[in-house]
């Protein structure tokens, strides 16, 4: 009724160009008005007293007829944009995915170049002792300490590329994930290379040195990157690469990412604990193997939780993408984000799905079920 | 259309049927101008308006209660000539029940709760700091101006310390450094560094000075470098570097003896850390350098609170700046990787900081904040909680020489106009 009453509105309104239709649906109980449009309402109320009983659903051709009276008096039509769906504002784009990943790759081949330059530098232990520090002080060599490391390293490792697989836009997180470590192990090679940190202790075996012999170093490069850079590989050989701690980056990052991209029940809660004392107990014990100085890890730790929050506190508020006033935006990669996540309108939601293309109708398990929304969806 | 007063029959029904009221055309069809206008409520209780009524009349009474009141106006207006000014005043169009009012009220008057008197609305008086955007609250700069002079207190001890721990030359040559390789050292470049430094702090305390909110932009140097020398404290003590260049005179060590180290601290904040008042010479602070730290930190803070137009002494700053650090490698004074890892830190605490600041949105803990869990959010909270918008760039006297050159009254609002 109310609506019928609002759509009566003339043209007067005409300087004002538009006007917003607020349609109210009330639950009245008055007899019902006449249909319009008849010339004789009489007729129609031939059933007067039958009016109070008419059932309910004629309140909606009322409705409708209403609608088409004030479409058929009001000529001009309005728009009313529909917001798009949110499918369309996390677009995959591998082809971005894919140019971060050659970033990662690159920057990763760079690293071990860098890491053979350095290995020439290195003062021998004779000339040049391990440096004091504070935790080494306190703590004595354990030897076993860091295979223990290394282990947690590859089981978080391999638990965040599962959990990567079974994301929904793995796209867009891995594309996040390639760029960071890429980033991670830039800034890496520019502290390493600029000062050369002797070895942190007496009991590390460095390979010796080759001055000009290029073969070998090339060797040692393809021997580092198939390995790893892992000590239970062998690969883990050469020195000079302290500051600051690769092995602490990729424990702290894959942490990171773990908890970042998945759901925040009680049992997904669990397994962020176990991942942070999978991730604690590995930078722990690279202290306790003393393998790198304590300011290797905390500069490592530091670098990398900064440059994870940055990121994607840029990326999850929109408001600071176009403000002028965003210091953010004064970081030397802003135009690389830019360009990796302008498509990205909205925080990436943590829904689940199978890695292989079954039509997602197959498989709705999204991370927080709204039980209201799920079955209202269904009916 | 005539006044309604001289409407016939037909034109009512023409009006009625131009409303969209067409079944009222028949109950109504003897029904005039002056007799439609005395419509009520209790007509529509009674035949033969009630059986074609389907809301009791309320609709057209609303039409008639319209016309009513235009008719009205224009028996007004007719008779006030001058004040034909008047009727067209009355603008303000209500809407009841948030339903768009009738467009045929052109002069503006409210057909529903129309009130004769005004209206009286109580704005509740805001406290003084709730008024302002922008609240003073020196006891906040106050506790930053503790928090970093402890933290000053607490590098300058820990630098005693690190000093006993220090290698000597002989036992632990310097590192190589890349820099160090290509460039040799020379002699005086380190006074330059801390004469850039000592003028980019005269600077930019003189420009705090002159600045507006000068709480707000203190409490933020004073909490950003009482940070940063909490980190180079932790930096330093964890890792001892060996030092830089075979040049170094470091005092001699004083094992245990504390007094003497006392002193040493004494001494070392007496002289703000410099070479150029003596009191630099303990050895052992060189992650990160603090040099660095300063002459970066004042350089942003000077740029980011100084006008636009003012370009040219930015960029003298810059240079100030970037001369400074570069003489401190120069000196060989500190590792390459001192001064790199000093530039990052201050750039992404201080950019860190203002983004927080500067966004009502970061203030908040949310999944999507990520900057809250930064350790020292708790404090920030505390310290820009009730600054509400960017701290715009407003220049005003210090209070002593307001006082004393002018006894004009301010208006707030005009100044903020006039900067």
């Amino acid at each position: 009724m109310a609506a019928s009453h609002l759509l009566d509105e003339r043209e007067d309104d005409g300087p004002n160009g538009g006007y917003h239709v607020m349609v109210t649906i009330e639950d009245r109980r008055h007899p019902q008005t006449t249909p319009t449009g008849r010339p004789h309402p009489s007729s129609v109320m031939s059933s007067g007293d039958q009016v109070d009983d008419k059932p309910d659903d004629s309140k909606p051709t009322r409705f409708s007829r209403g609608f088409r009276k004030a479409l058929r008096k009001n000529q001009d039509y309005i728009r009313i944009p529909v917001p798009r769906s949110s499918r369309s504002r996390l677009p995959s784009e591998w082809w971005k995915t894919g140019i971060a990943f050659i970033w990662a790759a690159f920057n990763l081949v760079l690293t071990t170049v860098m890491i053979t330059v350095v290995h020439e530098r290195v003062p021998d232990k004779s000339v040049s002792p391990p440096l004091p520090d504070k935790f080494f002080d306190y703590v004595p060599r354990v030897e076993w300490a860091f295979s223990v490391t290394e282990v947690n390293g590859m089981i978080l490792v391999a638990l965040w590329f599962i959990q990567w697989l079974f994301l929904k836009h793995r796209a867009i997180v891995g594309r996040r994930f390639f760029f960071l470590q890429g980033m991670l192990y830039m800034y890496r090679m520019v502290t390493m290379y600029v000062t050369t940190l002797p070895v942190p202790s007496m009991h590390m075996h460095c390979a010796p040195k080759l001055y000009s012999d290029s073969h070998g170093k090339i060797k040692r490069v393809l021997q580092l990157v198939s390995g790893g850079g892992l000590s239970i590989t062998g690969s883990h050989l050469m020195c000079g690469d302290f500051l600051y701690s690769g092995h602490t980056v990729m424990l702290t990052l894959t942490f990171l990412f773990i908890q970042e991209y998945s759901p925040r029940s009680l049992l997904w809660r669990c397994y962020h604990v176990i991942c942070w004392f999978l991730s604690a107990v590995g930078v722990l014990f690279i202290l306790m193997a003393h393998e790198h100085y304590s300011l290797d890890v905390v500069v490592a730790y530091f670098i990398t939780s900064r440059l994870f929050y940055w990121y994607h506190t840029m990326a999850n508020q929109q408001a600071l993408r176009g403000s002028p006033h965003n210091h953010l935006n004064r970081i030397w990669w802003s135009r690389v984000f830019n360009f990796l996540e302008k498509n990205v309108k909205t925080t990436v939601p943590c829904t689940f799905s199978w890695p292989l293309s079954l039509p997602s109708v197959c498989f709705k398990n999204p991370c927080k079920s709204y039980s209201i929304v799920q079955s209202a969806r269904d009916e | 259309m005539n006044e309604v007063k001289l409407w016939t029959a037909s034109d009512v029904s023409v009006w009625l049927t131009n409303e969209g009221l067409q079944e009222y055309t028949d109950a109504l069809r003897n029904v005039d101008g002056p007799a439609l206008l005395r419509l009520s409520e209790e007509d529509f209780n009674a035949s033969p308006l009630s059986l074609v009524t389907g809301d009791g009349g309320r609709l057209l009474l609303e039409r008639i209660e319209t016309l009513r009141l235009t008719s009205h106006m224009k028996a007004h207006q007719n008779n006030n000539h001058e004040n034909n000014h008047h009727a067209n005043g009355h603008a303000g169009i209500v809407l009841a029940n948030g339903s768009v009012s009738n467009g045929k009220i052109h002069n503006g008057i409210p057909k529903n709760g129309l009130h004769s008197e005004p209206v009286r609305i109580l704005i509740p008086q805001l406290p003084e700091q709730e008024r302002t955007p922008y609240p003073t609250e020196w006891s906040k700069t106050g506790v930053a101006f503790l928090y970093a002079l402890f933290c000053f207190l607490t590098t300058t001890v820990v630098i005693s310390v690190v000093h006993e721990r220090v290698p000597p030359k002989e036992e632990s040559p310097p590192l190589p450094d890349k820099f160090f390789d290509l460039f040799d050292r020379v002699e005086w470049a380190f006074s330059i560094c801390e004469i850039n430094g000592v003028l980019l702090v005269g600077l930019w305390f003189t420009q705090w000075l002159l600045l507006k909110h000068r709480s707000i932009i203190g409490r933020r140097f004073f909490f950003i470098v009482g940070t940063l020398y909490l980190y180079r404290c932790m930096t330093m003590y964890f890792t001892t570097l060996p030092v830089p260049g075979m040049h170094f005179k470091c005092s001699p060590k004083i094992f245990g003896d504390w007094e003497a180290q006392s002193r040493r601290v004494m001494k070392m904040m007496a002289g703000g850390g410099l070479s150029i008042t003596g009191s630099h010479s303990l050895c052992g602070d060189y992650l990160y350098s603090g040099h660095t730290v300063m002459l970066t930190l004042t350089y942003l803070f000077i740029k980011e609170y100084s006008p636009r137009r003012f370009w040219w002494y930015c960029w003298i700053c810059w240079c100030l700046s970037a001369v400074g650090i570069f003489c401190i490698l120069l000196a060989h004074d500190h590792y390459t990787i001192d001064v790199v890892v000093a530039y990052f830190i201050t750039t992404r605490l201080f950019w860190w900081y203002h983004t927080m600041a500067n966004q009502q949105a970061l203030k908040e803990i949310s999944t999507g904040n990520l900057f809250s869990r930064v350790w020292w959010f708790v404090p920030f909270q505390y310290f820009e909680s009730n600054v509400r918008g960017i701290v715009p760039r407003n220049y005003q006297l210090p209070f002593l020489l307001r006082t004393m050159t002018c006894t004009r009254v301010k208006y707030s609002k005009l100044d903020s106009r006039e900067s």
